[in-house]
């Protein structure tokens, strides 16, 4: 018995200086996959008029289906609302409290839709990769690779993802597109951007979008609050908000200043970069077991012991 | 010592009738899904995408199929043969417990259809591929594990029943022939089994460390996947001891309590590292601010540590504990329903999506689906244990 | 309740549509006859509109908000103040408009989508009221040649170009200057329907009618589209009015006339 345990951690030994030496050699720090230069969308919230062309023009152009209340019914907005598989994107009404010469709260609208982070947390859960963030900013879901697992909208701190549960064979998972073939192949802004009647939207690429959005509220800094939502929520997103209201108060979450995939990507690498650790506990098992061999039973005379 | 043989005690008792009866329910409910969609079977949203059928049959399922790995561990790799007489039931146990999950995921996953998709398109930057490959491989692992008991129960005895009695000779070749190729390279399989456990173990808890912003922080640790494989390791003999106190003690059987009492000594150090882990993170992250918030999800964090793991682990150190039958169950039952209830909390109750902040509870049709799954898990292994050699049966035979 | 206003023409206005359709259908070859009658009787024309004549400040405006001016690149910075301070120097007034009526309208906007009309803006009353010409024409080309005001769509036009990223197009230059005014001086329409008409769309591609409908197909035509206008008007007095018959059956005066009841076109 004695002998038994000075083997076993003997054995442990050898393979837990492997074990401890192989993380620094294989575990680099983590990278972020963001493209350099994506397009993306400034939303002016100052601008906003809560007209809904955004979301008409959202259905019109990726063919969702018609709501049950037209578009230009403004009392849909009575209630909070988040996208969902019938629409990509949807306004919110808010008061935040500022009020009119009459008395009257002034409303605040707020659009939402998928931010399409530049290192998407949706993209790296994805266990097929049917998630991917193109090189022009878009997150871009490919349906033909989802198998419908959901760690999406689990990982999505945004929690824009929406799912079609009412199909029970061929259900999508269904998110702003930023209307990436439109952008992509026809050259043009993406639907609610082109349609926004007072250019609450404004589309471009992300860097200068990051200094017109500094420039204005420069230039009027009583008007704006100072600060670029999206500038780097989860490491950064490709539609970006300025606002006149603190963002909290109109509906805008707290979300961690880096890419949500980093931890679990550097845990994973570090602990299974070319398969080190697995391999590791294989020999250290194997070892374990050949110093444990039942050398008293001759008639199984195989390698490694019985079963 | 008493040989594995297979049970020949009737197989229809009221028990299993009710089993059969439950099974009925949730197939039923399965084809409702498959009808309908997920959206007309369960209270899913696009708030709260895992529900019961992740949190209990996928998560708790992986969990409570530890004991597989940590007997074969301390039996073919350490060599403590002392403890043979569980080996069987734990791993037929675990091929079980991955069976089903996989049907879990079946039923869980929208495309149902594609589940073979991430063999093809590979994402090795996201946990679930990890996970689904190890599990993958592992449920083939036990599956092969498991051949030996068969080939045991049929090796010279291979009888056909009519025009198929002329294959007699083809099956028994190759039932000689796997009991030779496989006695040769089952140290591959055993070694594979533990390490492809390991893996995935931890990497289940991997799995919401891409959630800060929705795990509550009770939960939320960088260490989450060191927790679940410690807890993974912790719950296996607690597990081995509650299943075979139910199989025995429903069989008639011996209790093999000398081997059980043993193995619990072992759980003592494993669960202990477990709460020492979990209390360490808590100190250290601060986490205790919000033990007495007196919200379900700090009153259910307090269930788990005290029921589920620190008053099962006090009772653990009394020998008098050990040796009783009754109250070595209990205390084993606590430990599986604690590490249970940390896997439902991690991915039911400690579940709170920000924005949304929609409240997630099960629909009965839901719940029926989980209730059939466990249901049909029983009922094969009754099954199995009363037709193939896995159980120790004592050298008289039992009325039942 | 001016909504409620808006609302109640326009479901007149859909109403009417109905009820010419219809009506047409069913008395296209009685009201032919009777045409043909009265222009047989009394060839003298009451008034004959000429069709060659056109309003010309209309077909002016229409003309001119057809055309693209070359982009201003430059514009000169100053401020507000200035500005005003150097425009009524300058003795700038409505002498010097060039029209006192304009269509809002730009084949740059046209391309990308077309779901309104023009907005016909009455350029003079505006400057009239405002006697600050400053207000919309905000700054002036840095090419010290061009004139002082200028019109909109010289300096915006399409949105989101690449080299003038903090421009806003055409569109939105509109819709920002005329709706936040009005929404400021709370004086003139800040809705959508308040400025422009919706474009109807071409209905001769949507109607799918083949050969001579029977007046019931005409109204089940539009209602396939038209399904929530239908139901409005079925809440209507049009539809619910009924009364008394002048006429009556069986010697008694209770059979109730009304559209709802006993009219010919009642789907």
């Amino acid at each position: 018995m004695e002998i038994d345990r000075r083997k076993f951690f003997k054995v442990l030994g050898v393979g837990g200086a492997t074990a401890i030496a192989a993380p620094t050699r294989n575990g680099h720090a983590w990278q972020s996959k963001a493209p350099p230069d994506p397009y993306g969308c400034l939303v002016d919230l100052t601008r906003c008029i809560g007209c809904r062309k955004c979301e008409q023009a959202c259905q019109t152009v990726n063919s969702l289906p018609q709501p049950a209340r037209p578009f230009d019914d403004l009392t849909i907005l009575d209630k909070k609302r988040r996208p969902d598989e019938k629409s990509y994107t949807v306004i919110n009404r808010y008061y935040p409290g500022r009020r009119d010469d009459r008395d009257q709260p002034i409303p605040f609208f707020v659009k939402v839709q998928c931010m399409h982070c530049q290192d998407p947390a949706c993209a790296s859960a994805c266990i097929v990769g049917a998630l991917t963030k193109k090189e022009n900013g878009t997150v871009h879901y490919d349906v033909t690779k989802c198998i419908g697992c959901r760690y999406c909208m689990v990982a999505c701190p945004f929690e824009i993802p929406a799912y079609e549960y009412s199909d029970p064979i061929t259900p999508r998972v269904m998110k702003c597109t930023f209307c990436y073939e439109r952008v992509e192949k026809e050259k043009k802004p993406p639907g609610c951007a082109a349609i926004c009647p007072v250019e609450a939207i404004t589309f471009g690429r992300r860097n200068t979008l990051l200094k017109v959005a500094k420039k204005r509220i420069q230039s009027d800094p009583g008007k704006y609050v100072n600060y670029i939502y999206g500038e780097n929520e989860a490491g950064g997103t490709s539609w970006l908000y300025i606002s006149s209201e603190p963002f909290d108060r109109v509906g805008f979450i707290d979300v961690p200043k880096r890419p949500l995939n980093q931890l679990a990507e550097t845990i994973q690498s570090a602990l299974f970069s070319y398969l080190w650790s697995p391999i590791v506990l294989f020999g250290m098992l194997g070892g374990i077991k050949w110093a444990f061999r039942d050398k008293s039973h001759a008639e199984h005379p195989h390698k490694g012991g019985e079963s | 010592m008493a040989h594995p043989n297979p049970i020949r005690a009737p197989f229809w008792t009221p028990g299993v009738i009710v089993l059969a009866i439950l099974m009925g329910v949730g197939a039923t409910a399965v084809l409702a899904r498959f009808i309908g969609g997920i959206g007309y079977v369960s209270n899913l949203s696009t708030a709260r995408p895992w529900g019961i059928w992740i949190g209990i049959d996928v998560a708790s399922g992986v969990a409570l199929a530890a004991g597989g790995f940590t007997t074969a561990f301390l039996a073919h790799i350490l060599g403590r043969h002392y403890f043979e007489p569980v080996v069987r039931p734990a791993l037929l146990t675990a091929m079980l417990g991955y069976t089903f999950v996989v049907l879990g995921l079946i039923v869980d996953i929208g495309r149902s259809w594609a589940i073979w998709k991430p063999i093809i398109y590979w994402n090795p930057h996201s946990v679930l591929f990890e996970v689904a490959m190890c599990v993958m491989f592992y449920v083939n692992v036990l599956y092969i594990e498991f051949i030996p008991i068969v080939v045991e129960r049929f090796k010279g005895r291979v009888n056909l029943p009519g025009s198929l009695s002329a294959l007699n000779g083809l099956a028994e070749t190759l039932l000689g022939l796997a009991d030779k190729i496989l006695s040769r390279i089952m140290w591959f399989f055993i070694i594979a089994g533990v390490v492809l456990s390991c893996m995935h173990q931890s990497s289940l808890g991997s799995l919401m460390l891409i959630a800060p912003t929705k795990l509550h922080p009770l939960w939320y640790t960088p260490i989450l996947p060191l927790l679940f494989l410690s807890s993974a390791i912790a719950i296996g003999y607690p597990m081995v001891v509650f299943e075979t106190t139910l199989a025995t003690s429903s069989l008639k059987l011996d209790p093999e309590m000398h081997v059980l009492s043993r193995l619990t000594r072992i759980t003592i150090f494993l669960l202990g590292t477990y709460l020492a882990l979990k209390l360490g993170d808590m100190v250290v992250r601060k986490t205790y601010v919000y033990l007495l918030d007196g919200t379900a999800q700090t009153n259910s964090f307090l269930v788990e540590m005290v029921f589920g793991i620190i008053v099962p682990w006090l009772m653990l150190l009394s020998p008098a504990i050990r040796n009783s039958r009754r109250w070595l169950f209990t205390a084993c039952t606590m430990i599986v329903g604690g590490v249970m209830l940390n896997r439902i909390n991690v991915f039911v109750v400690g579940y709170r999506p920000p924005v949304s902040e929609n409240n997630y509870f099960p629909s009965i049709t839901e719940a029926l689906i989980t209730v059939g799954f466990i249901a049909a898990l029983m009922f094969i292994y009754r099954f199995v244990v009363t037709y193939l050699p896995v159980l120790n049966r004592p050298g008289q035979e039992v009325s039942t | 309740m001016t909504r409620m206003i808006r609302r109640l023409s326009g479901g007149i206005a859909i109403l009417t549509v109905f009820a010419a359709i219809g009506g047409l259908t069913v008395f296209l070859p009685g009201s032919l006859l009777i045409h043909e009658a009265i222009a047989a009787a009394d060839p003298a024309p009451v008034h004959q509109p000429d069709p060659a004549w056109v309003a010309p400040d209309q077909e002016k405006a229409k003309k001119r908000a057809q055309e693209i001016v070359p982009f201003v690149e430059a514009v000169m910075e100053e401020c507000e103040l200035c500005r005003q301070m150097r425009l009524r120097e300058m003795g700038l007034g409505i002498k010097d408009s060039a029209s006192a009526y304009y269509l809002l309208d730009s084949p740059i906007i046209k391309k990308s989508e077309d779901l309104y009309g023009p907005v016909r803006f009455k350029h003079n009353k505006h400057a009239a009221q405002l006697k600050d010409c400053a207000l919309c024409h905000h700054y002036r080309p840095l090419d010290e040649n061009a004139k002082e005001t200028t019109r909109c769509s010289a300096c915006h036009q399409e949105a989101f170009r690449p080299d003038h990223p903090e421009r806003i197009g055409l569109k939105a230059a509109f819709h920002q200057q005329c709706a936040g005014c009005h929404q400021e001086m709370k004086q003139g329409p800040t809705d959508c329907l308040g400025c422009h008409n919706k474009n109807v769309p071409d209905h001769k591609e949507l109607v799918m009618l083949s050969g001579k409908p029977q007046p019931t197909e005409v109204t089940r035509e539009c209602l396939r589209c038209h399904k929530a206008a239908g139901e409005d008007m079925l809440k209507t007095a049009h539809w619910l009015w009924k009364g008394p018959s002048p006429h009556t059956l069986n010697r008694s005066k209770h059979v109730e006339h009304g559209k709802a009841t006993s009219a010919v076109n009642n789907f």
